[in-house]
């Protein structure tokens, strides 16, 4: 489903992702953990091209694309990636002009050319998934963080994308909203969705992977499945964050 | 005050909103219409990667910016003749201040649409829309809220530009009180009279911003 070889970026002399390959599964669920600045956000924003990476190469669902420095992308295949994936964002960037309604049905509206009624009656079905049903006719700033980001989670979904990834879903949640979003993201898992989670919820991280992965400095420094790369990272830096962790969670 | 002045007053009020009502009205609101066209395009192409297109804009804002109006007003209307165009007096007025509107407001849109977060921008691109689906259904929306006050501003100051427009022969509202006071001898009265009318529609456009902004605040939390 995904297949990413070699990816490089850097943002003017930093190099933020030094080469990186991994590869995923349908309906796989793929969490990437790592100190700040280790590029795992970089690498997430990537496999959708809000980032253009250098060089590498990237395929998710059948939509190849070669990275080459100095050579740009066709606008047709970067949209044609874009569908095949949907985006829920840290700060939730719902699009606060329109009703939580109006917001899950922009896509399939506006870039799919789907009919208002068939789009409308699909995002109440999300909705309900999410289970925000009553909350169709509000405005984003009248829901709760962990409300919104259910919301962003409805709207990623709406244009049926392939894999949906997550950019540290709860960092800007109060801790006791996190838990909502956590459970949906769980569903999602369990339904079979193909998922990319960047995250620092270290128990959820190890419940909810298939294949976790973990970064530091720009490279993959261990990856596997969860219980083996958290319980027997070899690499020094990789046993050094996640004692550091741990030590967090002890306090 | 005595009886003459009264009268003076009295009579000359009709002239003054009906000049004020005919003339200055529609040549500010065509103006303001047409300007902000022009502020939207230019404001766009300068946020825009064409290089030449962009220069040009910011060279027109330049020079808008940079010279007076009513000098403006006067090379359009006693100035072009000499290179063979000569305009209605309402056509260069209307020339002047669409050019003037354009200029000035093109600044407070793109400061508009620079406002917007980055983070809205890319939710558009992540659910698929380009640059201009983006532009049209999430940004300029959000943009046109930001830039209703600055934008009201600006109209109410193009409300009381248009009285630059009397020095180019252009009858509104300014000019009528000028031909009054110039059978009356009643500079204070007449100028007084006209300066009220004035901000009279300024007042009103003040109530009209105000009910526009909350329309915008069904939207926003603050």
């Amino acid at each position: 489903m995904i297949e990413v070889r070699d990816l490089h970026k850097a943002f003017g002399p930093l190099e933020v992702l030094k080469g990186i390959s991994l590869s995923l599964a349908q309906g796989k669920v793929l969490v990437i953990i790592g100190p700040s600045g280790s590029g795992k956000t970089t690498l997430l924003r990537c496999l959708n091209l809000l980032e253009t990476p250098d060089r590498g190469s990237l395929e998710i669902a059948g939509q190849r694309l070669e990275f080459k420095e100095g050579s740009g992308l066709a606008p047709k295949a970067v949209r044609a990636l874009r569908l095949k994936t949907g985006m829920v964002f840290q700060s939730f960037n719902l699009f606060p002009h329109m009703t939580v309604l109006q917001n899950i049905m922009e896509g399939p509206v506006t870039v799919q050319r789907r009919s208002r009624a068939e789009a409308a009656s699909q995002a109440r079905e999300l909705l309900g998934k999410v289970g925000l049903a009553d909350k169709a006719d509000a405005y984003p700033h009248q829901l709760s963080g962990g409300q919104q980001q259910r919301v962003a989670i409805a709207r990623a979904m709406a244009t049926a994308p392939e894999v949906l990834l997550f950019d540290e879903p709860t960092s800007a949640l109060d801790p006791e909203l996190v838990g909502d979003v956590l459970k949906v993201i769980r569903q999602l898992a369990f339904e079979g969705m193909t998922m990319v989670v960047v995250t620092h919820e270290m128990a959820f991280a190890a419940d909810v992977a298939d294949h976790l992965v973990l970064m530091d400095g720009g490279i993959i420094l261990e990856q596997g499945p969860p219980d083996r790369v958290l319980g027997h990272a070899a690499h020094p830096r990789a046993v050094q964050f996640l004692s550091r962790l741990r030590g967090e969670e002890h306090q | 005050m005595d009886e003459r002045k009264l009268q003076i007053l009295q009579d000359s009020l009709p002239p003054l909103l009906e000049a004020g009502l005919r003339y200055t009205l529609p040549l500010a609101l065509l103006s303001f219409a047409l300007g902000l066209l022009l502020a939207v395009a230019t404001a766009l192409i300068r946020i825009s990667s064409w290089t030449v297109p962009r220069q040009i804009a910011r060279f027109y804002v330049w020079v808008i910016r940079g010279t007076p109006l009513l000098v403006q007003l006067f090379i359009i209307f006693y100035g072009l003749p000499a290179a063979g165009v000569v305009l209605d007096p309402f056509i260069a007025a209307l020339i002047g201040f669409t050019l003037s509107v354009g200029a000035y407001s093109s600044e407070i849109v793109r400061a508009a649409i620079l406002s917007i977060h980055k983070g809205q921008w890319e939710a558009g691109y992540s659910i698929g829309m380009n640059r201009s689906q983006v532009l049209r259904r999430i940004v300029l929306p959000q943009a046109v809220r930001v830039s209703v006050p600055p934008l009201s501003n600006s109209f109410i100051s193009l409300i009381k530009d248009t009285s630059l427009a009397a020095g180019i022969t252009y009858v509104e509202m300014f000019r009528t009180a000028q031909q009054i006071t110039a059978v009356t001898y009643e500079p204070l009265l007449l100028y007084s009279e006209a300066a009220a009318v004035y901000l009279l529609f300024c007042s009103v456009l003040s109530v009209l911003q105000h009910v526009l902004e909350r329309r915008f605040e069904r939207y926003s939390a603050i």
